[in-house]
């Protein structure tokens, strides 16, 4: 199976265990751990974990379409080699959703719109990985999840599923002398990515720093109120900077994060696991995590949204700045750049040469944050 | 010993070419933006519809040609000579309170190096006027302040100064020096962060 696998899979070693010993987890094929004893010999089971994945598997061809070549998220999870017992953990931890959708789908008495959102609910806990999806798929899944919040808010809301275009790759300019420190551009940014109200959280961080005494971070102070400029201090905005070399992807155990073609760098909030080692990985303090359910007010909701962009969340998953994806693949500014009075951020396409950013690079002096890295950084600081 | 250097020199001809020409495979990132740029397409995105309902005109200068917003239009009482019928001596020489334009107050430079006259000309209210006297448009009220403010200008035009419009595709449209800055009284005021995280400070405690 092994190339023809379209999905991401964490390998748990659990094939190899089973050639090389029985299901006793001590390794050994016989004896000395003691659990051998009680063990029932494999034989003994009625039917072996290869018929029980060739009945599983006949089950899902029948929907023939899908059979023939791809894959999706059903199958994903159901057609690989494992034991009975897995096969069985894997299928009580859909349960919760396949009950929901059994009953609904089942009981005379439940609704038509109930029974779509069970099935919905059904495709959404099978769907695959966003980043492996053909165009039709994410359109798919899209749709569903827009549907889906009919259903359940009597709300309209717009999704996009847009892919990079070519010859696009997104960069950033700071100009750290026109910085006020307004804080125009959290307020923005927190609007339009429908950030969690209760926890207040935010992707851009602005640092008030002392002049003349360098980028001291650890001395900065980022949650300063009182008249700003003030006296003798300057203020330096971060987030996450899309590092062409992002080392929260590398370490990313399911590959719920990845760099897009157009360079940004993005999370798919139904595959994230809420490890948090991307957060742990980044040096540059650009993730956030939903320790809680993530709340807005319903009539602040932006509802112009992008998958991988500013979608709702749920609870424990990864999330950071994404350039504003819903509105820069669609060729207008990023919030922050836009709510920005004094024109300190600059954003364009890096591969175009007549453009801004292209400009600030080749004519100013600038410079990224712990270059050394290499990291990549899109994302430089200039002065005038 | 022969064979080996074939072989050996057979790897590093594949380095070679492995090293630059596979896609994403650069050193750098500068690299990397000079060589896909090279071959650059317009993706053909376009931030048109973000300007909105701003009246813009085009420009063009040093090279670069972008949209700026339209001026005239959005004075209220243009043209200025619906008012200023007669020169400013003639019109000065009326009741001692203004009219109008009582509340400008100029602090703008130092009074040597500036006056009302540097930029309005008495006799042609409905134009600017240069250092040498030369007529400048309203619309391009940016070719004033260039006069002085040359390393302003030059990154204003590059798009380092100033603020964009819109979208960062083309067509570029940017805000023009008055958008932002009274011409009357240049410097923009301190004021306070529109917010304050206070979920942070409780942490913080
Ligand atoms: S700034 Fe951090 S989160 Fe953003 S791409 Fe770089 S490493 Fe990843
Ligand atoms: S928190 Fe989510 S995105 Fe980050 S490494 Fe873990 S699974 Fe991947």
């Amino acid at each position: 199976m092994g190339d023809k696998k379209k999905w991401f899979q964490l390998d748990l070693g659990l094939g190899q265990k089973q050639a090389v010993a029985g299901s006793c987890g001590c390794g050994k094929p016989s004896g000395g751990c003691g659990s051998h004893a009680t063990e029932p010999p494999k034989n003994d089971l009625t039917i072996s974990a290869e018929e029980f994945d060739a009945a599983v598997e006949q089950e899902l061809m029948e929907d023939s379409m899908v059979a023939q070549t791809r894959k999706d998220g059903f199958q994903q999870v159901f057609d690989r080699k494992m034991d009975r017992r897995t096969a069985f953990r894997k299928l009580t931890a859909s349960l919760l959703v396949g009950a929901g959708a059994v009953h609904t789908s089942c009981s005379v008495t439940s609704g038509e719109e109930a029974k779509e959102k069970a099935q919905i609910d059904w495709e959404e806990q099978f769907k695959g990985n966003y980043k492996l999806m053909t165009q039709e798929e994410k359109q798919a899944t899209v749709d569903r999840l827009v549907r889906s919040y009919q259903l359940r808010k009597k709300e309209n809301i717009k999704m996009s599923a847009a892919d990079a275009s070519k010859d696009v790759l997104f960069g950033y300019a700071f100009n750290i002398s026109k910085c006020q420190g307004y804080m125009d551009c959290v307020s923005a940014c927190v609007k339009e990515n429908n950030q969690d109200r209760n926890s207040q959280m935010q992707y851009i961080r602005i640092h008030e720093m002392k002049d003349g005494e360098g980028f001291k971070f650890n001395e900065a102070d980022d949650n300063y109120y009182h008249e700003v400029p003030a006296e003798g201090h300057f203020y330096m905005g971060t987030q996450c900077f899309h590092c062409d070399n992002p080392p929260c992807v590398n370490v990313c155990p399911v590959q719920a994060t990845w760099r897009e073609e157009d360079g940004l760098v993005v999370v798919d909030y139904d595959w994230c696991i809420g490890c948090r080692y991307c957060m742990a990985a980044c040096p540059y303090d650009g993730r956030r995590f939903n320790w809680s359910k993530p709340e807005v007010p319903e009539d602040e909701i932006n509802k112009n949204q992008h998958y991988l962009g500013n979608r709702l969340r749920k609870k424990g998953v990864m999330e950071k700045c994404t350039f504003c994806v819903q509105r820069s693949r669609a060729g207008k500014d990023p919030a922050c750049v836009e709510a920005c009075p004094t024109g300190a951020r600059i954003f364009g396409n890096l591969l175009d040469p007549n453009s801004t950013i292209r400009w600030v690079l080749e004519n100013k002096q600038v410079f990224r944050l712990k270059e050394d890295l290499g990291t990549e950084p899109k994302f430089w600081y200039f002065m005038d | 010993m022969k064979k080996l250097g074939i072989v050996f020199s057979i790897i590093m001809l594949c380095g070679l070419f492995s090293c630059k020409h596979k896609e994403g495979e650069y050193h750098s990132l500068k690299e990397k933006i000079e060589e896909e740029g090279k071959h650059y397409q317009d993706p053909g995105i376009s931030s048109e519809a973000y300007i909105g309902d701003i009246n813009t005109i085009e420009i063009t200068e040093g090279g670069h040609t972008f949209l700026i917003p339209e001026r005239k239009g959005q004075i209220k009482s243009f043209a200025c000579t619906e008012c200023h019928s007669k020169s400013l001596a003639q019109l000065q020489k009326g009741p001692k309170e203004p009219k109008a334009h009582w509340d400008i107050k100029l602090n703008h430079a130092n009074a040597n190096a500036m006056n009302c006259a540097t930029c309005h000309n008495g006799t042609n209210m409905d134009n600017l006027h240069s250092l040498t006297g030369n007529t400048i448009d309203f619309n391009q009220s940016y070719q004033l302040c260039a006069q002085c403010h040359s390393a302003q200008f030059e990154d204003w035009k590059g798009g380092a100064h100033g603020k964009n419009i819109g979208g960062w595709a083309e067509p570029r449209a940017a805000m023009t020096c008055i958008n932002c800055h009274n011409p009357h009284r240049p410097q923009i005021g301190s004021k306070w962060p529109v917010r304050f995280n206070t979920e942070k400070e409780n942490e913080r405690k």
